[in-house]
């Protein structure tokens, strides 16, 4: 459940970052201030605000239960049937990749103002559209440097699916919660639940980081 | 016949500025047009205004007599015609040399991958860079940069290719590989209009070099005029300028 969430929503923020950068940086006065708000607020508030906020949607638009009681249902290893989705999973998931999507826009802006304007120039001399010149030759080179910062992102997002305990989701700190209600081992299994926190994210900076030396450019 | 390019009255300000005051002149095909003059004199503007990096304030632009201010959706077809080399190289940083050069006619000319490398391979013969072409520009020297930007440029086989100061940030030693290319280019008719302090380029391929200072034309001539007989004091200190800075033999003749 925590990998689920966590790559729904580092994907949806990805494309939607990307989104929020280029119109921030591109975009006309009312394309800019629309991003820039929705980035503003969305790191401007907690992240449980969000979640809660989100999550308590459909009651408060008073949308009928059987539009939201949904479940997908798929047994896991052991053969017991687990909630893998459902309304609340799906609407904190969307909370969580909408503010990671915040986080990542501003690394992606930050690459794509770092670029030189001379490349931006000598792509229109040669007849590129804006169009041309944001897909092959600002966006290649600013997502690849923005992979050290943008690394940043990748790795607190598991960290920060925990706060979707609060509201019921069973991610990863839920179940360790409730092996310490059964065992009464709280201090060891929440220090394995760490470890397990950071060998993941370990793990995932470890990747990033391969992928960087591989895709960067030469001689930059 | 017409003109390549002609232009028009050209003003341009920068807040209150005033960089470019009034410039006209014409290319006529197969000119080579120095424009020479002191940093801050309108002359990198003035390029850039040509092919509307930089729109002028007022004026007008014409590619073979058609104006590159009528319509938007015509500009970047317009520029396809008119090629650029910038001071400071700006080749893109991601591509190899060759992909740097083939990337315009594959993506605005619309040729095929092959077709494309084709040119680009033929772009970079000329400037003597096929051996490098599968460097990354981080990886080439500034000669060699400033040779696939020029590349870059012919591979769109354009009507009139523009020069902002292309050997101004090389070191000596790398100028001059960049200005045989460029003499090659001017021997085989290219039409071409170059801001630079090379005199000795100008004066072997120059069929007509403009004088610029504080935004207007001040004089103009060829090469022999402004060496042998300059009219303004302006023009005249400035070359003297030149000749102390390159210890050239410009006052032989005078």
């Amino acid at each position: 459940m925590t990998m689920g969430l966590y790559l729904f929503a580092l994907f949806l923020g990805l494309g939607l970052g990307i989104v929020l950068a280029i119109s921030r940086h591109y975009g006309g006065p009312v394309v800019t201030r629309v991003s820039t708000g929705f980035i503003e607020i969305m790191r401007g508030t907690p992240l449980l605000a969000q979640i809660l906020i989100f999550t308590t949607l459909p009651y408060a638009f008073n949308i009928p239960t059987e539009y939201t009681s949904w479940q997908i249902i798929v047994p896991d290893i052991y053969g017991i049937e687990r909630v893998v989705l459902d309304t609340r999973i799906l609407l904190c998931a969307i909370a969580l990749g909408l503010n990671s999507a915040a986080y990542q826009g501003e690394y992606f802006r930050g690459s794509l103002s770092s670029l030189s304007a001379g490349q931006t120039l000598a792509a229109q001399s040669i007849g590129m559209t804006k169009r041309q010149e944001i897909r092959h030759i600002a966006l290649p080179q600013s997502l690849r440097r923005a992979i050290p910062a943008w690394s940043n992102e990748a790795v607190y997002l598991p960290v920060y699916t925990c706060v979707a305990y609060m509201v019921g989701v069973p991610e990863f700190l839920s179940a360790a919660t409730l092996v310490v209600a059964r065992t009464y081992q709280a201090l060891l299994v929440y220090l394995i639940t760490a470890a397990i926190f950071l060998v993941l994210v370990s793990f995932i900076s470890w990747l990033l980081n391969r992928i960087y030396e591989r895709i960067r450019i030469p001689g930059v | 016949m017409v003109a390549v390019l002609e232009v028009r009255d050209i003003w341009k300000a920068y807040d209150t500025l005033e960089v470019l005051k009034g410039i006209s002149f014409d290319v006529q095909e197969g000119e080579v047009k120095v424009i020479f003059g002191p940093s801050g004199s309108g002359k990198s503007t003035l390029l850039r205004v040509i092919n509307m990096l930089t729109p002028p304030d007022k004026g007008e632009v014409f590619l073979c007599g058609q104006s590159l201010m009528d319509c938007k959706a015509e500009l970047c077809k317009l520029r396809t015609r008119i090629g650029f080399v910038f001071q400071n190289f700006n080749l893109f940083a991601h591509l190899k040399a060759i992909d740097n050069v083939s990337i315009g006619p594959r993506l605005v000319l619309g040729m095929t991958k092959e077709e494309a490398n084709d040119v680009a391979h033929r772009a970079l013969e000329k400037v003597h860079m096929c051996d490098r072409s599968h460097h990354y520009p981080a990886q080439l020297s500034g000669g060699q940069q400033q040779r696939v930007g020029i590349a870059r440029a012919i591979a769109m086989n354009p009507e009139v290719i523009l020069f902002d100061e292309p050997t101004s940030a090389l070191d000596p030693e790398l100028i001059g590989e960049v200005l045989q290319v460029m003499l090659d280019l001017a021997k085989e008719g290219t039409t071409m209009v170059v801001v630079t302090h090379e005199m000795g380029f100008a004066r072997a391929v120059s069929h007509e070099m403009i004088f610029m200072d504080k935004g207007i034309i001040v004089e103009k001539g060829t090469p022999q005029h402004f060496f042998q007989n300059p009219q303004s004091e302006r023009a005249k200190h400035f070359l003297r300028k030149l000749e102390v800075l390159y210890g050239q033999t410009e006052t032989e003749e005078t």
